[in-house]
């Protein structure tokens, strides 16, 4: 997999700035150059160039706010995606910068400087691999607040927390893409352990240092639970919980809060990391891709796999889940390939996608997912 | 008499005028070369332009006539002075433009026997106070040689071909052979009962008899009866000069005016085709450099030609970023979703811009596909098509009607395209199977399909030897390389190379012949053209391929009548004489292809195909009923309707009685679909055997021979060889004696009878496992092959059915489009497979399946709305070639795909 992300100013096709992912070289400027004249070329004739396919790869573009032109190219991704990518970038350039920056322009060298950390964010972002064990919420009664923060906020802020790693501790002001994007909050990432973070958004108050005792004052008490929390990566659920030996692989989406839970290894093989297991994430990925979004997740609550954040088990908050009065059409899918088997079955508004061994009949799989699907959701344990 | 109507035939003289061939610029001319009164002058011959290709199409519509012209002034309605050149050279030259006498007596016309096939099935409501009529006719005894071996007796000695009135035995004038002399008299009518022939009381049972007794003189009396009150199941134009529809009129008719006002209507919209040479652009070119080719024109009202900087940009850069060539750019233009489709030609590049709302995203490069599919078929290579200015206006002439059908969302007929907002609230959703490249076929019980392969075979073997009292020593003009035969756009037969039904079927879809043999009141189509098919490479030397092609030309003949088409391709050079340029069709074979399709005809297979058609919704498959709703059991049950079978024989005896007659009349509804899933494919008895006395003399003694019963040509045959001492005895003869009702008689009561029989042992299976039908639908589609299996058109009113098919439909797309990763990977080479950016999950998907509920629709009584809950499966096979099959069904106890598309494989094949 290979991908590019072009930044440039929409008026004057000034470049803000280039990524690249994969196994690729840095795009030539004059190339930069030519994909963005093509998009300007065809507002000339009332025209809006939306996409462009070649037989792997996928060329997207959009403008955002009449001023910035996002360019994203990638291989063996569907332009929907794709276009979703781009969405999220330019919410991360929000996320740091603030609107009112990124559309007046009055500096593009501070814009440049502010937007790096961005950019990190997005590079973790197109890396879909991301699976980070990480534990958010707010300390006490904030955490419902939190989960009504919108799932592409959830997830920038979820990686942001993530990006820089070189303090064990962050502040950071950011704006939020839907809920302020003009004022900006201060973003707290505290980090506890290692790999267990607390985050918070306040305003200018309380201080850094004062957000980092009370943390750990409250968290003393249940650091062991984070401990042994930590453990569970990558299966990303409690041991307690037994799977059917079939089960590969599953992925557990909430299309409402745009969250989900990925686990590679549901399995109890202590020790026993094969490298199957990234491709295994990648099975499912794709058939929630291919499969899942198109027939199962109805329109306009898509959740593409990248906003919703990696979910850990006997951790903080607990959401309720408002009647679902959406009529979906679609209830189940799956795909059967000679090596493997994908199921996903949906109940209101959580998805389950399980990646089977290929021996499996399909007839069975039905009532194992099924099945897991209930167990997951319905298990007081576990919180989803 | 006042009140009184006619149908009359659109006589060929009328429709020349208003019916100019399609390619044609010296029109004028054509007409003046040969003798009216030249019957011999195949109807097509003025539909004949300068480069060889000819298209013909005569319809009926039917026109009011305020009195109809008396005239009792007895004539000789028959003039003799046809004197048919024969000239022994037949085969040694080839047909010269407009050399329409060249005739050999070996080449029995057959053109009349078609028409009156066609023609003579109209309704009529005979009262008994007509007009009558004395008509003396000339017996032209010359006739006698030139008719071919399905010509009835009537047609022989009178010119006329007969038919019976419903629910009588008074004969009725069905049609004329000779055109010219008949007509013009305006003496005898369509539709006349002829009440005596030389005071002989002539009825359906005594009337070959009496015609026999005939024969021997010079001139006839016939004794006619005007019948008044016509139903006309068409409503009749008024003016008679717009008595062509408009989708015919589009067809046949290039006319400047017309062409620049559609040109500039579709300039408005977001369509357009342009062809481009990407080599040897300069900065300093002009604006519009490199364009080969666009349409709608000009240049600067074509959006995709103002463009153009945009995706030849797009085209180099993409290429130089990713090494792949761009295939589709999606874009909004006047914020309007449009897709353009890139294709690639030896540095020249074709784009195609469609928008959203007409052809999805999912179909456009499927639609694209097969355009240019047929744009190779019918001039070789795209460069060739757009290259070459001889075939700018051919070209510019499909497009006008390409891209209006396509802007008003599918309608051949429009002239106009659709309000955009009305478009854009109902964007139009093509069918997932009318996209595919492949003929949707009819599966028939294996008696029926191997009368049609019988034909068919005789028609490909050309083995004209026997027709001759001296040995032909010389070359023919034409191999056949392959015949098709359709049937309102379905599919029966095909002797077919794959690549080239494919082909076929590329062209008489995108040039809307299915369309017209469906939807048209079709007497005659002749369509004649040089074409490039797959399976010779277009025609173009392939080095690497150890095979070589035959050096010579092919050429696509396609004869329609009714609802029927044939479509027969044909190579000149090889192993036959050599092709010259520009040829044109030769008469003999043109006729030979029409007399084919006529006895195809005669064999009632039409009927049976409609038969099925109209088995509603199909015997594998059920319509979606309420959940806890009683369910029709015993729906599909043959085994226990006997008593059933019994009383539907009597009761459609009447029924079928009137088709025979009228083929325009519809099938009265009232037949459920319970009596259709009964007797699909039985015909009911018909109360002509009377007939067989007389005039099929060795027949009975055929039964002795063989226990199996022998049909159709396959029958003539072997009683041929069985009778092998009456040496006098050929087909031909066999034919001429026996009039075409006998001969019809004859076969269907025949294939009726085995086809009854068959019916016993063909019990329509069930394709899923449980005891009740839980199939709603399913596709299989065998893209080597070239064919899809359907079930016949579902015509329920289920609003239930409809939105869980468009779903189908829309979903099958996108699993068709999964499955081509799978195939692709498949057709790798291990090399590109290590370099392939592909995603590794998706090559090796084999089974792809959604569950989808819907709400109960039809039931609109409840006030809690049922559920249904159905899959939507896909299942790819790629051993021994790729083939995939589709299904919906009803969710109830787990379904084998392997096990489905097994059965339908064997109940299908016939």
């Amino acid at each position: 997999m290979s991908a590019h992300l072009l930044c440039l100013t929409s008026g004057s096709g000034l470049p803000i700035f280039t990524r690249s992912k994969g196994n690729t070289e840095t795009l030539p400027f004059s190339v930069i150059g030519s994909l963005n004249a093509v998009h300007m070329y065809s507002k000339s004739h009332k025209m809006a160039l939306f996409s462009t396919s070649t037989e792997d790869y996928c060329f997207v573009w959009n403008e955002f706010q009449e001023s910035i032109v996002l360019i994203g190219i990638a291989a063996g991704c569907t332009k929907e995606v794709l276009q979703k990518v781009l969405q999220s970038c330019f919410n991360a350039m929000v996320l740091v910068v603030g609107f009112d920056e990124i559309c007046s322009q009055r500096n593009i060298e501070r814009l440049k400087r502010e937007l790096r950390i961005a950019l990190n964010t997005y590079s973790e972002c197109v890396d879909s691999m991301f699976s980070c064990v990480l534990i958010h919420g707010r300390i006490a009664a904030a955490t419902e607040n939190w989960w009504n923060l919108s799932s592409d906020e959830l997830k920038l802020l979820t990686l942001l927390a993530s990006a820089e790693s070189i303090s064990a501790n962050k502040d950071i002001p950011v704006f939020l893409p839907q809920k302020s994007p003009n004022a900006a909050f201060r973003f707290v990432a505290i980090t506890l352990i290692s790999d267990v973070q607390v985050c918070c958004l306040c305003g200018p108050t309380p201080s850094l240092e004062e957000i980092e005792f009370f943390s750990a004052q409250c968290f003393k008490s249940i650091m062991e639970n984070l401990g042994s929390a930590v453990h569970c990566y990558p299966r990303n659920f409690p041991t307690t919980m037994q799977m059917d030996t079939g089960i590969l692989g599953l992925l557990l989406v909430n299309t409402k809060s745009g969250k989900y839970m990925i686990s590679r290894s549901p399995q109890q093989l202590f020790g026993k990391r094969t490298t199957s297991g990234s491709h295994r994430l990648d099975i499912l990925r794709s058939f929630y891709y291919q499969a899942v979004l198109n027939y199962l997740v109805i329109q306009g609550d898509k959740v593409v796999l990248d906003t919703a954040d990696t979910q850990i088990s006997d951790t903080v908050p607990k959401q309720e889940s408002e009647k679902n009065t959406c009529s979906y059409s679609g209830k189940e899918a799956y795909w059967c390939s000679e090596y493997h088997k994908c199921h996903a079955v949906r109940i209101n508004e959580n998805i389950l996608c399980v990646l089977y061994n290929s021996s499996i009949p399909t007839h069975a799989v039905r009532l194992v997912t099924q099945k897991t699907l209930k167990m997951l959701i319905s298990d007081k344990q576990v919180c989803w | 008499m006042n009140e009184q109507q006619c149908l009359i035939k659109e006589t060929p003289k009328d429709h020349q005028d208003n019916s100019e061939e399609e390619w044609s610029e010296d029109e004028s001319s054509s007409n003046s070369e040969y003798s009216d009164s030249d019957s011999s002058v195949p109807e097509w011959e003025s539909s004949l332009d300068t480069s060889g290709q000819v298209l013909y199409i005569d319809c009926h519509p039917f026109v009011k006539q305020s009195q109809a012209t008396e005239n009792d002034k007895p004539t000789n309605a028959f003039v003799k002075s046809q004197i048919r050149q024969s000239t022994r050279s037949k085969f040694l030259k080839l047909l010269r433009r407009r050399d329409s006498k060249r005739r050999s007596k070996r080449s029995r016309s057959l053109e009349s026997s078609q028409d009156s096939n066609s023609f003579g099935k109209v309704t009529f409501q005979d009262h008994e106070n007509g007009e009558i009529k004395e008509v003396y006719l000339v017996i032209n005894r010359e006739n006698s040689s030139k008719y071919g071996r399905r010509t009835t007796l009537s047609e022989l000695l009178l010119g006329i071909s007969l038919s019976s009135f419903p629910n009588s035995n008074r004969v009725m004038i069905a049609g004329f052979t000779t055109v010219n002399e008949q007509k013009n008299e305006k003496n005898i009518k369509i539709g006349d009962w002829l009440r005596s022939i030389d005071d002989i009381e002539v009825n359906i049972n005594n009337i070959n008899i009496t015609l026999e007794q005939l024969s021997n003189k010079n001139e006839v009396k016939l004794q006619l009866q005007r019948v008044v009150g016509i139903e006309v199941t068409k409503e009749p134009p008024v003016n008679e000069l717009k008595n062509q529809s408009n989708f015919v009129y589009q067809f046949l008719n290039y006319d400047d005016e017309e062409q620049s006002r559609i040109m500039e209507m579709i300039s408005a919209a977001a369509v357009g085709i342009l062809f481009l040479d990407l080599e040897n652009l300069t900065e300093e070119g002009s604006e519009f450099e490199g364009v080969i080719y666009c349409y709608p024109r000009p240049y600067e009202k074509n959006i995709l030609c103002q463009t153009k900087g945009i995706f030849i940009t797009l085209s180099h850069l993409l290429c130089e970023i990713t090494k792949s060539k761009p295939t589709l750019s999606s874009l909004t233009y006047k914020d309007i979703l449009t897709h353009v489709i890139y294709n690639n030609y030896n540095g020249k590049l074709l784009l195609i811009m469609i928008p959203d709302h007409c052809v999805g995203a999912n179909e456009v490069k499927l639609v694209t596909a097969e355009l240019i599919r047929m744009l190779e078929f019918m001039y070789q290579t795209i460069e060739k098509c757009f290259g070459s200015r001889e075939f700018t206006m051919q070209v510019d002439h499909f497009f006008a009607r390409f891209f209006t059908k396509i802007l008003s969302h599918g309608d051949w007929s429009s002239t106009e395209i659709k309000e955009l907002n009305i478009n854009l609230q109902h964007p139009y959703q093509m069918c997932f199977e009318e996209v595919l490249p492949a003929a949707s076929f009819v599966p028939l019980p294996n008696e029926t399909q191997m009368q049609i392969d019988d034909a068919l075979t005789e028609l490909e073997a050309s083995d004209y030897r026997d027709w001759n009292e001296e040995p032909l020593d010389c070359q023919r003009l034409f191999t056949i390389l392959g015949s098709a035969l359709y049937h309102s756009g379905y599919l029966l037969a095909s002797h077919l190379i794959h690549g080239d039904l494919i082909d076929v079927h590329s062209f008489c879809r995108q040039q809307g012949l299915f369309h017209l043999s469906k939807t048209e009141p079709l007497r005659s189509l002749v369509l004649w053209r040089e074409v490039f098919p797959f399976s010779c490479n277009r025609s173009i030397e392939n080095p690497d391929s150890s095979y070589k092609i035959p050096d010579g030309r092919r050429y696509l003949l396609i004869i329609g009548s009714g609802k029927d088409l044939l479509a027969v391709i044909m190579e000149a050079g090889g192993c036959t004489e050599p092709a010259e340029d520009k040829m044109g069709p030769d008469a003999f074979y043109v006729e030979e292809v029409q007399a084919t399709l006529s006895h195809i005809q005669e064999l009632g297979i039409p009927d049976l195909v409609e038969r099925w058609l109209a088995t509603n919704p199909g015997q594998q498959v059920t319509v979606p009923e309420a959940p806890n709703g009683k369910k029709k059991s015993d729906f599909l049950s043959f085994t226990k309707s006997t008593p059933q079978n019994q009383s539907r024989d009597s009761n459609t005896t009447s029924s079928r009685r009137t088709e025979v007659t009228s083929i325009l009349k519809r099938r009265s509804s009232d037949q459920g679909i319970l009596s259709h899933a009964n007797s699909m494919f039985s015909l009911p008895d018909e109360e002509l055997h009377s007939e067989d006395s007389n005039s099929q003399g060795g027949y009975s003694e055929r039964s002795e021979v063989s226990d199996e019963p022998v049909l159709g040509r396959r029958a003539i045959r072997e009683r041929k060889n069985y009778m092998g001492s009456d040496e006098e005895e050929s087909d031909i003869e066999d034919y001429r004696e026996g009039s075409q009702l006998s001969n019809g008689s004859y076969d269907l009561s025949d294939i009726r009878q085995s086809l009854l029989n068959e019916m016993e042992e063909v019990q329509p299976l069930c394709l899923t496992a449980g005891k009740e039908n839980v199939l709603y639908h399913y596709v299989h589609f065998d893209s080597t092959e070239g064919i899809l299996l359907l079930p016949p058109e579902c015509r329920a009113n289920s609003l239930t059915l409809n939105t869980i098919l468009q779903n189908f439909r829309n979903c099958s797309h996108n699993i068709h489009k999964l499955f081509q990763n799978t195939l692709r990977f498949k057709n790798m080479s291990a090399q590109d497979m290590a370099k392939s950016l592909m995603n590794k999950s998706l090559i090796a998907i084999k089974e792809h399946g959604v569950l989808f509920e819907c709400e109960y629709k039809d039931d609109c009584v409840r006030a809690k709305p049922l559920k249904i809950t159905y899959w939507v499966i896909g299942r790819l096979f790629y051993m021994p070639y790729p083939r995939e099959m589709y299904v919906c069904y009803q969710d109830t106890i787990p379904q084998n795909l392997i096990d489905i598309a097994f059965k339908l494989g064997i109940t299908l094949s016939g």
